[in-house]
């Protein structure tokens, strides 16, 4: 246990007559400072633009070679197979020797900078000249299982801190009724390795994300049980305070206990705020269209990308929004149809996600991340797909200080191997937090002795994209 | 020594300083002194004084070697070279920097890294003499020699019913019953602590709790832990194992040894042979097809896993290059890497003895001779297509692999084994992926085949019971496959051995006929009495899970960035004694329990000066308040629930049900909510210490989950008053404020219940349905549940559908949720306008479990259409066996009109009649306006079970069977009750038990029952 000095109110009352000021800090120190470890402690922070994050995730993996990196030789060598001078890769579905497959998209350069984007992306292409592309990702994970959790964890298995728990330890919340961390999917369906995605893996439970559900409850156990109203509840919680009151008052060392008593007025308060955050009713009909939210196509996904705004505007550090959830940007065959569905189910909505955020001042604070957990390959799977592609795959960041209308690193002329300032998940996670202004060589969680950091000290940050 | 000061030293400093020196040691070398440049890196020496030519370092300067150059950026000038040269011809001599002195000693350790404290022998000490007058043990001599160091006084002796609660929570992971606490409360007996703490050892209750210490650190769980997360069936075992082992107080190094040597020590002896599932837990893919990389990182996660749990060393960090800030090789990890390098996982052995397997084997044998002939039949069948699939599953294998799987198994060395032996997994995956009912296209070949299938059950008599299977690993064979260290100058192949610091001795191996015996040798060592560290890192952890904290505070790091010892000679005084007394881990706990430091009160709040000398009371001025852990909690709240099943060992259980947390459930990706909201591990990697989290949305589901409100009401049942429900939980007398908050609370509670608006009269029953009025759904009471098979059958008309994408719900038995137990259930709907599924089409939706033990949420859509306004006959077929549901539709309002069918195919489910919520006519189990049917349900039954087409009736008269049927032009019988607009969803408790429940939940959430303090 750690002695913390902390100003602890004498009661609900006085608690919450101390929450107008500056509460957000003190509730979460309170929360986390008592927990195995404190929070770092202040971190030498760089002055950076990015205050949040809204993390894009294609899961299931998108194609580079469709989208954002043109390979004009693919469809000049389409049908033979990978030249002799091309290392065969292991791939997950073992799709070394298949044919190359040709790139069927219609390719233009955009904007000021002059960006290559293909026609599945063309409304996010008119936002060329605020995308940083960057074109030499890598990953260890050649599945998904790997994959998914590597780009979120940095590590091919579980049980390390995700990238947002990492975010969230680093810079604490903004909103004191709102978790630091959420998530969103965009179906029922479980993303591929489940909760632990976001997960605090090693670190105390304040920092894992939580996950939010667009319709109705927001965050699972937030309504009252069966047949209890807000007022018995409220009754409950001061029964329960006045209890625990009386137990810690001749046990005033044991900050768990008062901790926990700020914990259900938090849950309290976030019974009643967390609907408010998620409901759109208040937004008018011609934001909902910005994001799509008028076409069925586009507005699950639409839907999503404004709730991440609000979220965002609500002081919420790190918003992951999963397309596809479950594999369904995996596209082992029928490439076609499969990513021109879901190329336009995202387009629009992130579009709009950008002008949104641009018009309301926030694209400076908010990093915009795109990407999956890898690429795919240029040899084709079963005639009309492509295989997973770890070792060479795009992703884009926009705002949050982030220079746009560049690209970055670049893949070999196949789009197979990452060979120019090659970025590996490691360095992206150090980039991302570059980004929000942490040195992630400072940002030390000390685990079973070791000094943890959210790279296992091998990421660099890449610090061209300012 | 001027040549070297302004030539040589310049000179290493501009070239090599960079990677090998004091921060970074490449390739294990530092040049910063001659010390660490004769005794060398990885590779061996990197100089030898006087002989240029044999020094590594020239080697590598010189180009000379195309795998060996130095530095890698580019060769340095010849000039830079020769300098070089000379200083080693002269005999390399290095000046003695008396500041900055640096003893290194054989194997290159320095004298202060062999003098670190955790690699001295264990000594034999003899308790301080204190001569004050407190404690009662030896133990309390060491706690009291240092406080009065420390100038802390140990706190007073905590009451007796502060001490029964610690003592069963501590050894049982329960709270004592009312029985229990009176009985040593009012025992005058003055040896009663004694006896209650032989009495709780001595229950099988004891292994229960200790146990899952254990398999917190071997990282124990049921389920692959990737995508899949496949369900371990045969995992549990080694569980029951752990338990059992506790319970009869197995000595630790035989447990030691069983776990990591069982095989080889006795492999015919089931109950041991169980125990090497401790290197079965690492997470695995079924489909990974980087072979040789799944199967580097299982031997990685075992290397890593025994050296953190047995040695307390961080292993883990010297398998990329040198610990950084231990005295730990690149070459130890590979040395004990080597130990698990021939490590085979088999899937072919039976949990037996040879004599039941032989009994069985000829058993099967007469099953086998009587049906051969069927069986050739039913494979001539579906091998052609079983065939197929294993191919194109085999050729995405790299063709080394493929090859590996294609060679005869007599003819495979060790490695390809191993490898060949996971190939086969993956084939095995997709030969099961055939399922012939659903496989076979050729409907004559199908009937053929169903025809054989019964046959062949004919001579079930003959066949004998599945024998267990053993989840648990051999050697790959007597000889073991290579363990290289990649280093620049190639690979090295590296033996087994023990971290070179402790113990660098040359060691002996005996191989078996069909074991490398190494692992038997590591046992051995582990276990070795004179071991500095294990036998340690052993008793630190008994002495943290008594105190919350051990000796070492960091009880997996005994190395410089783990904490010091604060009691060393404490530590080496209880290791003797445990070692010497036969490794008994209750004549340990004895120790321990019997002192007076065990037995101080944690109710006592630091002074000015306590505060300032020692906030985290490391030297035990009082006991550590704690949390209670996860399992701790929740076996907790069904023992004062009354619910708690003692159903000990077997097969695991679902977490929402009542049985003891270690016998639930372990999926590594779909962790129970309770037990992960209060921070039970994930089953991913090795875990010394729970951490005690407090977070807004755990309190959201103390406050809102089912779970415990379940529990609560559960208590409010079986108690009588508010002093019941006190010495329930907190087994004591609430005080008279106490008393009278609670009555107050109640009080409040009925009163309001009591004006509760009366509920509107109810209109007729045939009105149909509609949202915002009395008749919104209809609740039905039934006593039988449907099963994973059974029938829906109605008359209905829809008046509308959603505008949106929302459906209308003709039936349900499901709250919509799709995460728990709780939730498992179904419903069947009409689409929206809007929907992805296109508008008015019947689907339903259905939560269960899947064959991995998942939980599942399926939609099932018949693409059936059906019109607003019109009578239809709506049949629904669900089978679970057969994985598909059958709709069947019938316009009554077109005389003539044929029925429209559909089979949807669904994953297999099952538990789907097991959720919480009741069945709907008209809407979920919970109220939601816009999912509401809107019109007519004339009339509605469920039948259980498979029904034959014959029974299905357009005319609902003729309805004779169902689980119930509900007709709407019948009298409202009672076993159904609308529900409208205004009323409660669920039928509701009387206000007293409603309002008891309510208060037995906010004790059951209090600090009081959650902390020890």
């Amino acid at each position: 246990m750690h002695c913390h000095r902390y100003d602890l109110p004498n009661s609900r009352r006085d608690f919450l007559q101390t929450a107008g000021c500056g509460f957000g800090a003190v509730a979460l120190a309170a929360l986390m400072g008592e927990q195995a470890h404190a929070a770092p402690q202040q971190l030498p922070q760089r002055m950076a633009r990015a205050k949040s994050v809204i993390f894009l995730f294609m899961e299931g993996g998108p194609s580079h070679l469709d989208t954002f990196d043109r390979k004009p030789l693919l469809n000049e060598l389409a049908g033979q197979s990978l030249p002799a001078s091309f290392k065969t890769p292991l791939t997950a579905a073992g799709e070394g020797k298949s044919p190359l497959l040709e790139c069927k998209r219609t390719w233009k350069q955009h904007c000021q900078g002059g960006l290559w984007i293909s026609d599945w992306f063309t409304q996010v292409a008119r936002h060329a000249d605020d995308l940083a592309v960057i074109h030499s990702c890598a990953s260890s994970g050649i599945n998904h299982a790997g994959g998914v959790c590597s780009m979120n964890t940095g590590s091919l298995f579980g049980g390390r801190p995700s990238l947002g728990a990492w975010a969230s330890y680093g810079l604490g919340t903004e909103n004191k009724n709102l978790p630091a961390f959420v998530v969103i999917k965009d179906s029922e369906s479980t993303v591929v390795n489940g909760v632990r995605n976001w997960g605090a893996g090693f670190m105390p439970a304040v920092y894992q994300g939580v996950e939010f559900h667009p319709d109705g409850t927001p965050i699972k156990y937030l309504d009252n049980p069966k047949g209890v109203d807000r007022r018995e509840q409220r009754e409950k919680l001061d029964l329960l305070g006045k209890l625990d009151h009386d137990f810690n008052a001749s046990r005033a060392s044991n900050t768990e206990l008062e901790a926990r008593i700020r914990g259900f007025e938090l849950a309290y308060q976030m019974q009643a705020e967390a609907p408010g955050a998620v409901d759109l009713s208040k937004e008018t009909a011609t934001t909902k269209k910005l994001y799509g939210m008028d076409d069925a196509a586009t507005a699950t996904f639409g839907r999503n990308c404004l709730l991440a705004r609000r979220l965002v505007e609500n002081g919420v550090r790190f918003v992951q929004l999963y397309s596809g959830a479950g594999s369904k940007w995996d596209s082992h065959a029928g490439i076609e149809a499969r990513h021109s569905q879901l190329c336009h189910s995202v387009d629009r909505p992130i579009a709009g996600l950008l002008s949104d955020l641009k018009a309301r001042g926030l694209l400076e604070e908010t990093l915009v991340i795109w990407g999956g957990e890898f690429g795919r390959t240029p040899m084709s799977e079963k005639g009309d797909g492509r295989d997973h592609n770890p070792t060479g795959f795009t992703m884009w960041m926009a705002g949050g200080g982030v220079q746009g209308g560049r690209t970055h690193g670049a893949t070999d002329e196949l789009g197979l191997y990452a060979v120019e300032d090659r970025l590996h998940v490691h360095d992206l996670h150090a980039t991302i937090l570059h980004l929000l202004g942490i040195d992630h060589t400072k940002l030390i969680y000390p685990h079973m002795g070791r000094p943890e950091r959210i790279d296992q000290n091998e990421g660099r940050p890449y610090t061209k994209l300012v | 020594m001027t040549f070297f000061e302004n030539e040589v030293r310049p000179l290493l400093v501009k070239r090599c300083y960079e990677c090998h020196s004091d921060t970074k040691q490449k390739g294990g070398l530092r040049v910063d002194h001659i010390g660490y440049l004769k005794s060398g890196g990885d590779t061996g020496p990197a100089l030898v004084p006087g002989k240029p030519d044999e020094s590594a370092l020239i080697e590598a300067v010189r180009y000379a070697n195309e795998d060996f150059q130095m530095p890698p950026k580019g060769k340095l000038p010849d000039a830079e070279i020769a300098i070089m040269e000379n200083w080693i011809k002269m005999g390399a001599p290095w000046p003695e920097d008396p500041a900055k002195k640096v003893v290194v000693t054989e194997g290159g350790f320095t004298q202060e890294q062999r003098n670190y404290w955790a690699f001295q022998p264990v000594k034999k000490v003899s308790p301080p003499n204190t001569g004050g007058s407190w404690g009662r043990s030896d133990v309390d001599r060491f706690i009291a020699a240092k406080q009065s160091e420390m100038k802390l006084k140990p706190a007073p002796e905590a009451d007796r019913h502060e001490l029964v609660r610690r003592v069963y929570f501590d050894l049982h992971g329960l709270p004592p019953t009312k029985d229990q606490v009176d009985a040593f409360v009012n025992d005058k007996d003055p040896r009663a602590y004694e006896r209650l703490i032989d009495e709780v050892l001595a229950s099988p209750r004891y292994g229960e709790r200790w146990a899952q210490h254990w398999l917190d650190l071997v990282r124990y769980a049921e389920s692959d832990g990737y995508n899949q997360d496949a369900y371990r069936p045969h995992a549990w075992p080694y569980r029951d194992y752990v338990i059992k082992s506790f319970n009869e107080d197995k000595p630790y190094d035989q447990f030691v040894r069983e776990q990591l040597a069982g095989d080889e020590i006795a492999p015919d002896d089931p109950e041991v042979l169980i125990a090497t599932a401790f290197m079965r837990h690492p997470v695995y893919e079924y489909n990974l097809r980087d072979i040789r990389g799944q199967w580097d990182l299982i031997v990685t996660d075992m290397t890593d896993t025994a050296g953190e749990l047995f040695l307390g060393l961080s292993m883990g960090c010297a398998r990329c290059h040198n610990h950084k800030f231990d005295p730990i090789l690149q070459k130890d990890y590979y040395r004990l890497r080597a130990f698990f390098t021939p490590v085979h996982w088999r899937d072919d052995l039976k949990l037996v003895t040879p004599a039941e397997k032989e009994a069985f084997d000829q058993q099967e044998a007469k099953w086998m001779a009587a049906t051969a002939e069927i069986r050739a039949k039913m494979d001539a069948l579906t091998q052609p297509e079983i065939d197929k699939r294993v191919k194109t599953w085999l050729v995405s294998f790299p063709e080394d692999l493929q090859a590996m799987t294609n060679k005869p198994a007599d003819q495979r060395d060790s490695l390809e084994k191993q490898l060949a032996g996971l190939c086969k997994r993956q084939l095995d995956f997709a030969r099961a992926s055939f399922d012939p009912m659903k496989d076979i296209k050729d409907e004559k070949a199908k009937t053929e085949y169903k025809a054989l299938r019964e046959a062949l059950n004919k001579f079930d008599h003959l066949k004998p019971e599945p024998l267990p299977e053993a989840f648990v690993v051999t050697d790959a064979g007597p000889k073991a496959p290579a363990n290289k260290l990649q280093t620049r100058k190639g690979d090295l192949e590296i033996e087994p051995g023990f971290p070179a610091i402790v113990d660098s001795a040359p060691l002996k191996i005996t191989p078996t006929k069909t074991s490398t015996g190494r692992r038997t040798a590591l046992a051995e060592w582990i276990t070795r009495s004179d071991n500095p560290l294990s036998t340690r890192v052993i008793v630190n952890r008994v002495w943290q899970y008594h105190f919350g904290r051990g000796i070492v505070g960091s009880s997996s790091e005994f190395g410089t960035l783990g904490e010091l010892p604060t009691h060393p000679a404490l530590l080496d005084y209880l290791t003797k004694k445990f070692v010497e007394g036969g490794w008994h881990f209750k004549a340990l706990h004895r120790e321990i329990m019997l002192s007076a430091t065990y037995q101080q009160t944690a109710r006592r709040e630091p002074d000015e000066a306590v505060a300032k000398i020692d906030p985290a009371n490391r030297y035990l001025w009082r006991f550590n308040p704690r949390r209670l852990d996860a399992e701790q909690v929740r076996d907790a709240l069904l023992a004062v629930s009354g619910e708690l099943d003692l159903t000990a060992g077997g097969p695991a259980s679902d977490g929402n049900g009542t049985r003891r947390s270690i016998y639930t459930r372990k999926k590594r990706n779909s962790p129970n909510d309770l037990l992960l909201a209060l921070d039970m591990p994930a089953g991913f990697t090795s875990i010394a210490e729970r951490q005690s989290t407090t977070t807004p949305t755990q309190a959201l589901q103390l406050l809102n989950g089912d779970w415990l409100r379940a529990r609560a009401r559960h208590l409010a049942l079986r108690s009588k008053s508010i002093e019941d429900t006190w010495i329930a939980v907190l087994g004591r007398q609430p005080t008279e404020q106490e008393r009278a908050t609670a009555d107050a609370f109640l009080k409040t509670q009925m009163a309001r219940v009591k004006q509760a608006p009366p509920k509107n009269e109810i209109a007729a029953n045939d009105q149909g349905f509609k949202v915002n009025t009395p008749h919104e759904r209809l609740l039905v009471s039934v006593n039988d549940k449907e099963g994973d098979e059974f029938t829906v059958e109605s008359i209905v008309k829809l008046d509308s559908v959603d505008k949106n994408a929302e459906l209308r719900t003709l039936v349900s038995h499901w709250d919509g949720g799709k995460a728990s137990l709780e939730s498992f259930g179904w419903s069947i709907d009409v689409t929206g306008q809007k929907s992805r599924y296109k508008p008015r089409n019947i689907l339903m939706l259905l939560v269960g479990e899947d064959e991995n033990a998942n939980i599942s949420y399926q939609v099932a859509a018949s693409d059936i259409h059906i019109e607003v306004g019109r009578r239809y006959h709506l049949v629904v077929q669900v089978s679970s066996a057969r994985h598909s549901i059958t709709f069947t539709v019938r316009d009554l309002d077109t005389p003539g009109a044929k029925a429209e069918s559909a089979i949807v195919q669904i994953e297999r489910l099952s538990k789907l009649s097991q959720g919480a919520s009741p069945i709907y006519l008209g809407g979920l189990g919970k109220r939601n306006p816009t999912r509401q049917w809107d019109g007519q349900i004339e009339a509605l039954r469920i039948v259980s079970g498979q029904t034959a087409d014959n029974m299905l009736n357009a005319d609902p008269d003729q309805w004779k069977s169902g689980i119930f049927i509900w007709r709407a032009a019948d009298p409202l019988r009672s076993q159904f009750t609308w529900s409208g607009a205004d009323s409660e969803a669920a039928p509701e408790d009387e206000p007293l038990v409603k309002a008891m429940t309510s208060l037995c939940q906010v004790l059951l959430t209090s600090n009081q029952f959650f902390y020890l303090h």
